[in-house]
């Protein structure tokens, strides 16, 4: 397998409407209409209660970087241009935490507790990935 | 009633390979090579192996039962998983019930990986383990170029250094402790000291990693013969007990690469002392921490020995990266670890080269890393999974 293009979401019948709603340039959390619970990554049920039914809502797009790294190595050869880049997870106002990227800031700032909002990389082709920049 | 697992098997023969980089042999022939010497060590014949436990397979080994098929065994019980840290306990304790159990006789757990052939696999576009639906469990989400387990131990540990203040001046103390005890293992691929300037200097390879809190890229092989206790005692070497053991913790509480509850995905971030559920194989074991003489983890990244020692208690949480300095975790330390140099510095085994250095240390015959008056030690890993060996 010498593919070098970036790898894409996979998506599942779970998680299709999170990337439907990015396409959209909106983040939606799925909650659970019983306990009223959001959750991430997009399950099958809610994990907190284990009921069925899940409703998708509008997040805030406000959340904090509670890890980041830098990555230098280049893993994969597409990805051999941007080092080094950065890979943070955030986590959201609504609490589930999300893997992304941030962008707008050097990486040399990048540090726990930073605010960040939501933007959107429409940089491949039927994919719209969720990334964060710094809040204003 | 419940079956109690304690004392009732024993390690009776390990064997490997030679452990090395870009080794000519196959990983079967590596393999072939460490079930030659468990057997002559354990004076067994291949004919009494009944079962084999193994954590290799697709992608990056082989099969049961290619294993079976190679070697010519004739198999009535066999387990499987894949080759990562968390499944060597999977593996040992199969391998232990199934003997109890009475569903096998001597169970050969066998490792044998040939890492350097099969580095493209490993977190690169052949690794398909983060891009399967549902991704990967080591934190690779590859969309954002983050393709290998490293990428998760560096966000557990940027988060830890976040909240204690840790920093990687105080995480080397790990790797050069594991250099030194590695240039006394005959086995180890390392042959020259690490400095703490030479930590520091290398390069960053996932920040806040460093190329020496990133494990070795090996090849070699190693075999662990389990049988019941009542049969070791007839044996060519000194029994090596399983006298306490515990599971696999998982939950929205873990990650496989953080302590519970520093944050990382879905963990709350509310870190909390060891529970009983967390402490239970020293229950089972009948000892206390100070009972044991020595620790051994699966150290792929550095920071995972720092977050094994919060999981069990040694030390509390967010203290482990100051408790690990001034040669804490050397041979001659209050808790020697990975005592053959661990995979940072011996081999990559899948990690079962440190539990081979176990069984040596608890016949006393660990040459000049010899523990002195080892009675008890410890395989654990930081994400919860144990067993304590006697001998």
């Amino acid at each position: 397998m010498t593919d070098p293009a970036k790898p894409l979401p996979r998506l599942t019948p779970d998680s299709q409407p999170f990337w439907d709603a990015l396409r959209a340039r909106e983040l939606r959390l799925p909650y659970c209409t019983a306990c009223g619970r959001p959750h991430l990554p997009p399950g099958p049920v809610c994990p907190f209660c284990f009921a069925d039914q899940v409703e998708w809502r509008t997040a805030s797009g406000r959340g904090t970087v509670s890890s980041w790294t830098v990555v230098h190595k280049a893993w994969f050869p597409a990805f051999a241009a941007d080092i080094p880049y950065n890979v943070v997870q955030v986590e959201l106002e609504e609490g589930p935490r999300l893997t992304a990227r941030v962008v707008g800031l050097p990486n040399d700032r990048l540090r726990v507790g930073l605010p960040v909002v939501i933007d959107f990389d429409e940089a491949r082709e039927g994919v719209t990935l969720p990334r964060f920049r710094p809040a204003p | 009633m419940a079956l109690t697992i304690r004392d009732q098997t024993a390690i009776v023969g390990i064997g490997q390979s030679a452990y090395g980089r870009f080794l000519p042999d196959s990983q079967l022939k590596l393999g072939a090579k460490a079930l030659r010497a468990a057997l002559d060590d354990a004076g067994l014949a291949r004919a009494d192996v009944d079962g084999v436990a193994i954590h290799l397979g697709w992608p990056l080994g082989v099969d049961y039962d290619r294993v079976a098929e190679a070697y010519g065994l004739d198999l009535r019980w066999v387990s499987q998983s894949w080759l990562h840290g968390r499944f060597v306990t999977s593996a040992i304790q199969q391998a232990a019930m199934a003997v109890a159990c009475g569903l096998a006789s001597v169970v050969a757990c066998v490792t044998a990986i040939s890492f350097t052939r099969e580095r493209q696999i490993l977190g690169g576009p052949g690794d398909a383990e983060g891009t399967r639906e549902d991704g990967g469990t080591h934190g690779e989400s590859p969309p954002y170029g983050l393709t290998a387990p490293a990428g998760g131990a560096a966000l557990a540990m940027q988060r830890y250094m976040a909240l204690y203040g840790a920093t990687s001046a105080e995480l080397a103390a790990v790797p050069i402790a594991f250099r030194k005890h590695a240039l006394k293992s005959p086995y180890a691929v390392m042959k020259k000291p690490l400095t703490f300037a030479e930590h520091q200097a290398a390069r960053m390879v996932v920040d806040p990693l460093r190329l020496y809190d990133c494990c070795l890229i090996t090849d070699g092989a190693a075999v662990v013969l389990v049988t019941s206790a009542e049969r070791a005692r007839d044996l060519k070497q000194p029994p090596v007990y399983l006298a306490g053991m515990q599971g696999l913790r998982s939950g929205r509480d873990e990650f496989i690469f953080a302590p519970r509850g520093l944050g990382l995905n879905q963990q709350p971030a509310m870190r909390s002392q060891p529970d009983e559920r967390d402490l239970a194989v020293y229950r089972m074991a009948g000892i206390e921490h100070a009972d044991v003489a020595g620790l051994y983890t699966y150290d792929a990244f550095s920071p995972l020995v720092l977050f094994v020692l919060e999981r069990f208690g040694f030390c509390g949480p967010g203290e482990a990266a100051k408790w690990v300095q001034n040669g804490r975790i050397e041979l001659d330390g209050k808790l020697p670890m990975n005592t053959s140099g661990g995979l940072l510095s011996e081999a990559h085994v899948g990690g079962w080269n440190s539990i081979l250095e176990i069984v040596r240390q608890l016949r006393g015959a660990a040459g000049e890393r010899q523990i002195p008056r080892a009675r008890y030690l410890q395989w654990g890993t930081a994400w919860g999974d144990a067993v304590i060996f006697r001998n």
